[in-house]
């Protein structure tokens, strides 16, 4: 499982692989939390997500704009997700900490999560996915 | 210049019908032969994909800033029919009305050079950066007057002057905003960020006016040589953003629902007079609005802090001039000798209305509209005058900034955000950001010269220069 930053002019391209497509998804989450405020993150906060959508790459968009909502409104940084899903429906566990300014203002806020390029496949080595958060 | 693309006039490229399956018009870009060797495919290609969109006219626009973006290119400009065009969130953007003010200050150059003291007061009073959180308590009901009557809301909750709003694009508000279309969500991020800056490119510019290309312009604009000014740079937060992606969500299903093909999912969209539509055009009038009082908030807390640390007025810095440059807008323009109203969509573009258009402030009538287009951290700023060039060209548009052409990966490798700051210091300017990390990410060299793009849009006549203005010291996020 890993993920990392692709060269893109004006965003922020993550490119993440993972053995199946829910490990997928936490890895681009994790992406996401690293580029907003950096490595350090750690966790003890739970917060529960649903969210339900007709087709991958949408349930992806939809879980990481939640996740940027509730990130957001109740000022919590993120350091891990259990996801589970269950067809067109996607339920995650969060664990995070209180945003703290002197180790969390390192990184970029995240304006959104692109549909632009964002595909999803799947070969015999897992799952693999690009996708583009705006900065 | 890449394959494909054919010169048609002195910075002038075109993208012939065809470039990609379902052109409805030819796409034309404003360029450089030199800036052209930047130009990246992936930016032609969304280009190429706007001119697929149903009731787009005359051309699918790109300013000399193009680069590559999601949905729209950053540069893109594109007008549709009211009646048979669409409206989409990809031509817009997530921050909707990110834009710029300059406001101008009475203070010469040697009054606030090398006061780090102000850019430390400045970075003290106006939130930056992520999870910042606005001073400026915003209750409920002042949110929904922020999403209704933007900058003028404001100035009527005294954070302004009335004259501010002559000097705001629309007013300072779009009249046409609905907020029963902008979610619980949405107005739930709104609340904390009402005067907060935010991060990316966001900034507040102490600059000084370092050249002068047109005497009466810069003398209508209230500009004048060697004197200070203080540009805002910002949106509308996660307000905007979560309008766009709401939308986003609601408008790919009506891009289904009313059979439209669209080659890129950021390009959802609707027909402007579906029900889908007007609710999206309402919901982002809305954070435009939002984005217009967030400036004018920020206006507030900047010159309180230069009226207590210089001993001057709080009036004796006005507003030159606010400009979006991401947003939708209904605006009559004339299309094949036509005098029509069209659906014009700015993405990381800028109005460019030129003399006797409707919109300007009368004493501003015979010079055309003030364009501001900020440059990189540590660049210079550029202040230019709309034209009829461009109403007859790009339906009233310009470039919006420099324009990026290096990536966060390739500009992090190149020097750190201390190395930067030094280098800045060098030349006398003070740089304040939350994190090294931020400003390395912002270095000048990751964009395109801004010297370079305004003199494109002045050849080609888009804008015209007025006035370049060069930083004394920066605050990001």
């Amino acid at each position: 499982m890993s993920f990392e930053e692709i060269s893109h002019t004006a965003d922020v391209k993550i490119r993440a692989r993972a053995p199946t497509l829910e490990a997928l998804f936490s890895e681009t989450f994790k992406a996401l939390m690293q580029v907003m405020y950096g490595a350090t993150r750690s966790g003890g906060i739970v917060r529960e997500i649903t969210v339900e959508s007709p087709d991958n790459e949408s349930l992806l968009a939809d879980f990481l704009s939640e996740v940027l909502f509730v990130s957001e409104v109740e000022g919590l940084v993120f350091a891990d997700a259990r996801i589970s899903m269950n067809g067109s429906r996607l339920t995650a566990e969060l664990t995070g900490e209180p945003f703290d300014p002197v180790r969390h203002s390192g990184g970029s806020e995240v304006k959104g999560i692109s549909y632009s390029g964002l595909s999803i496949s799947h070969d015999a080595n897992g799952y693999m996915l690009d996708i583009i958060f705006d900065v | 210049m890449l394959e494909g693309v054919n010169r048609v006039g002195l910075h002038e490229w075109e993208i012939p019908v065809g470039y990609v399956a379902g052109m409805r018009v030819p796409g034309r870009i404003f360029l450089s032969e030199s800036l052209g060797k930047t130009l990246e495919a992936g930016a032609v290609q969304q280009l190429a994909n706007v001119a697929t969109l149903p009731g787009i006219l005359k051309h699918s626009l790109a300013m000399p800033d193009i680069h590559w973006g999601y949905g729209f290119p950053i540069g893109g400009v594109a007008a549709f029919s009211v009646d048979e065009g669409v409206i989409s969130p990809g031509g817009v953007g997530f921050d909707i009305n990110c834009g710029v003010r300059l406001l101008t200050t009475p203070l010469p150059y040697k009054d606030v050079s090398g006061r780090r003291d102000l850019i430390e007061e400045l970075f003290r009073a106006v939130p930056t950066g992520v999870g910042a959180k606005s001073a400026l308590k915003v209750s409920v009901r002042s949110l929904e007057g922020m999403m209704a009557q933007g900058a003028q809301w404001a100035v009527r909750a005294g954070y302004g002057v009335e004259r501010d709003l002559m000097r705001c694009e629309e007013g300072g508000f779009m009249k046409t905003a609905d907020s029963r279309a902008v979610s619980d969500k949405a107005k739930q991020r709104g609340i904390p960020q009402g005067g907060t800056l935010g991060s990316g490119n966001h900034f507040l510019e102490v600059q000084v006016v370092r050249e002068i290309f047109n005497p009466d312009a810069a003398k209508a604009f209230g500009l004048t040589l060697g004197q200070v000014c203080c540009m805002i740079h910002c949106g509308s937060r996660g307000l905007g953003h979560q309008v766009c992606t709401d939308h986003i969500k609601t408008l790919e299903s009506a891009t289904k629902k009313y059979h439209i093909t669209i080659p890129d999912r950021q390009l959802a969209c609707a027909p402007i007079t579906s029900p889908e539509g007007m609710a999206y055009f309402g919901a982002m009038a809305a954070a435009a609005n939002y984005a217009w009082a967030n400036r004018q908030m920020i206006t507030h807390t900047t010159r309180q802090v230069f009226a207590k640390m210089f001993r001057i007025e709080y009036d004796e810095m006005p507003l030159m001039y606010d400009v979006a440059h991401n947003v939708a807008k209904f605006e009559e323009h004339i299309v094949d000798g036509n005098r029509m109203k069209v659906c014009v969509h700015r993405k990381g573009a800028t109005r460019s209305f030129g003399p006797g258009a409707v919109d300007l402030p009368s004493d501003l009538s015979s010079i055309g509209q003030p364009v501001i287009i900020p440059g990189s951290m540590g660049t210079s700023s550029y202040i230019l005058r709309g034209t009829q060039t461009a109403m007859e060209r790009t339906f009233g548009s310009t470039c919006h900034g420099a324009g990026r052409i290096m990536s966060r990966t390739q500009a992090k490798k190149m020097k750190s955000g201390r190395e930067i700051v030094a280098d800045l210091l060098k030349e006398n300017i003070i740089v304040r950001a939350h994190s090294e990390n931020a400003i390395a990410d912002e270095a000048p060299e990751v964009y395109k010269s801004s010297d370079e793009v305004v003199n494109v849009v002045h050849e080609v006549g888009l804008s015209r220069l007025v006035a370049r203005l060069s930083p004394l010291g920066v605050i990001k996020g």
